[in-house]
């Protein structure tokens, strides 16, 4: 991939995160839909170069941290357009693309280039497994940074944001549905740990640890009916979830040294 | 008496009330949660205790494990329990769904979620109490070994190739086995990578190779190139004849003389030969086949010059049993399905404001 397309792409993301703030300060309307404008064609630009890679590659290349944080990047703007389109919600998108501005900025001084898949991966329960767990993350990235918005709407009371039912529900949506596909990418993992390694739950600290996101999620999905919870708490909930799945991600080919294929 | 009725069916109805409690299911879950989390670490810090814990089922791991380091150990039995008085929870939730079926089947999706989960927790259980993991066991082509864990069932490898790129990382390991059952082929198939051979419960499949040194080729002046492994015979003249007893890999002799085997990598090869006659032994003895020859085969007029160790490959293959992988498949499948219809039912439920309060 040409560093240079990644650059601008970095660049289209940075610009339309700056627009969002210069919104913010001087609420104009327009600001605001050419940062959403840019935004959407740092999504084309960033899907066709993902369909590139993975021509070039013949398989979904999210073998290497380069790969998974940009397959994630590119799947936190996707959902942010889902939600903005859906929901309109304008300045919070400052924060969802500051987010996505770290992923794709940890990428960026990476290694680039495309290796041969091993032959353990070459499975498309795997291309599975990695499509459902990073659209999965990206909800609950965009579940933590809805968290946080919703933390400051309480002190803030800012026109500029979404109102605080709203910001409620958008937060169960994305933690919702990110459950509903981590689920899918669970089960797929499932089923592949049983072809490759003939069980299919492995107590190594990165299975034991994806187990821990899903248990987590699951009673998210709940904590949303208990009344005394509903609102700050669940903010709270989103942003220690979000933890919770970094630890997973990165934390633990960081520090612990597993030997999971994908840190 | 009435009062009494009353008073045990109120006692029943709270319990089942607990039973079916949501706050119940949340304390359960961060209970299991906090537990697995403090114990991934315990976990990753103490490979000596857990590294075997992918390689044994739960039901064989936890008690050795228990008996070397309780302290280390105590949190897997304990989150157990939490995940299973959870699962009951989940169980007892869905049974108090279903006995109000009639206006829920916009919740079809989280019905098929909790029974899902249900069968995967029984799956756990079954899988670990009656199945096994064995190996990896070192077969070579043409050799059939026994399932021990599974009387009367026998393994076979038909046939073996390795497949390794030019700069010598492995590709893939394809072994072309047969599964016998009572001296009866059962089930045929060529296992490889991602494809193992899956009958009854059981789960063939390929883990790595090896070679294991078979012989030596070696040059003699007087007849060319000549093979010798265990067993062989060679005929030196008409009265001479030279046999190989054992052959050893990596072996070293000790103080006293004694040879003995150090490691099964080819490193310090040695060979027991011995020279016999018409009235029996002449000579026996070791040959190194880094030192020169040993003088009482020079003299017998044995000349052996070392040209290439003979390897012959083997392949290890994984066997493991688990009985319960037809009900994990099957919860998979309801978890699944139920996902993709809570995707919809989602929205119709949220917009007509129904969900449940506590
Ligand atoms: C790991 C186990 C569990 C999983 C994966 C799970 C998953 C789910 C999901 C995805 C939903 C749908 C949420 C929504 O519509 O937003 C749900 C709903 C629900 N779950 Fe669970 N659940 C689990 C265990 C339990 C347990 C133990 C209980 C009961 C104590 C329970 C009670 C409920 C209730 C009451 C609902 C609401 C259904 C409704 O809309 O009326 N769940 N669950």
């Amino acid at each position: 991939m040409s560093k240079a397309l990644l650059y601008l792409l970095f660049t289209t993301y940075a610009t339309a995160t700056v627009g969002y703030l210069v919104h913010l300060v001087w609420r104009r309307a327009i600001i605001a839909r050419m940062s959403l404008a840019l935004i959407a064609a740092g999504v084309l630009l960033q899907t066709g170069l993902l369909g590139h890679r993975w021509w070039l590659a013949g398989y979904l290349p999210v073998t290497n941290l380069f790969a998974t944080l940009f397959f994630f990047s590119w799947a936190l703007a996707l959902i942010y357009l889902y939600f903005e389109l859906r929901y309109r919600i304008r300045a919070t998108g400052l924060f969802v693309m500051l987010l996505n501005l770290i992923l794709l900025g940890g990428a960026l001084p990476r290694d680039t280039s495309v290796s041969a898949l091993i032959p353990a991966l070459d499975t498309p329960l795997f291309s599975l497994h990695i499509i459902f767990s990073f659209i999965g993350y990206a909800f609950f990235a965009m579940a933590f940074s809805i968290g946080v918005l919703y933390l400051c709407q309480t002190r803030m009371k800012s026109e500029m944001l979404p109102d605080l039912p709203t910001l409620r529900r958008i937060n169960e949506e994305a933690i919702f549905l990110g459950f509903g596909l981590f689920t899918l990418c669970m089960i797929a993992g499932s089923i592949w740990a049983h072809i490759a390694w003939g069980h299919w739950f492995s107590w190594n600290i990165k299975s034991v640890w994806s187990v821990l996101v899903w248990m987590f999620y699951a009673g998210m999905c709940h904590a949303k009916f208990i009344r005394r919870w509903q609102g700050g708490v669940y903010a709270w909930l989103s942003i220690a979830g979000f933890g919770v799945v970094l630890f997973t991600y990165l934390g633990i080919g960081l520090l612990l040294e597993s030997n999971h294929p994908l840190e | 008496m009435a009062y009494l009725d009353q008073q045990s069916k109120s006692l029943w109805q709270r319990l089942w009330n607990f039973g079916c409690s949501l706050k119940l299911a949340i304390a359960l879950a961060s209970a299991a949660t906090i537990l697995i989390m403090g114990g991934s670490l315990v976990m990753h810090f103490n490979p000596a205790i857990f590294a075997s814990m992918e390689q044994e089922t739960m039901s064989r791991w936890l008690p050795q494990a228990w008996a070397q380091a309780p302290k280390l150990v105590f949190w897997v039995p304990l989150s157990g329990l939490c995940v299973l008085l959870f699962a009951i929870n989940t169980l007892c939730c869905l049974i108090d769904w279903l006995c109000k079926i009639k206006a829920r089947w916009r919740k079809t999706g989280e019905y098929l979620i909790h029974a899902g989960f249900i069968l995967l927790v029984i799956a756990y259980i079954w899988g670990n109490i009656s199945g096994f993991r064995s190996g990896p066991h070192r077969i070579f082509p043409g050799e059939r070994i026994a399932i021990p864990e599974m009387p009367g069932y026998a393994l076979q490898l038909d046939e073996f190739t390795p497949r390794v790129e030019p700069s010598g990382r492995p590709l893939d390991m394809i072994n072309r086995v047969s599964l016998w059952k009572n001296q009866e082929p059962v089930a045929k198939a060529l296992v490889r990578i991602n494809h193992p051979l899956i009958y009854d419960g059981l789960v063939i499949l390929p883990t790595s190779f090896g070679q294991e040194l078979q012989g030596f080729r070696f040059h003699m002046p007087s007849r060319g190139l000549v093979d010798l492994m265990a067993g062989s015979r060679l005929p030196i003249s008409p009265e001479i004849t030279l046999e190989v007893r054992r052959l050893l890999p990596d072996a070293r002799q000790n103080s006293q003389g004694r040879v003995m085997q150090v490691g099964s990598r080819l490193n310090n090869p040695a060979m027991q030969l011995s020279l016999s006659g018409p009235t029996g032994q002449l000579w026996e003895g070791w040959y190194f086949l880094r030192s020169p020859l040993p003088k009482a085969l020079k003299e017998a007029g044995v000349f052996l010059r070392p040209i290439e160790p003979i390897n012959k490959t083997f392949s290890l293959l994984t066997i493991n049993r688990d009985p319960g992988d037809k009900v994990a498949l099957a919860g998979s499948i309801f978890i699944s399905i139920g996902v993709i219809f809570a995707f919809f039912s989602f929205y119709r439920k949220r917009a007509q404001g129904d969900r449940p309060e506590v």
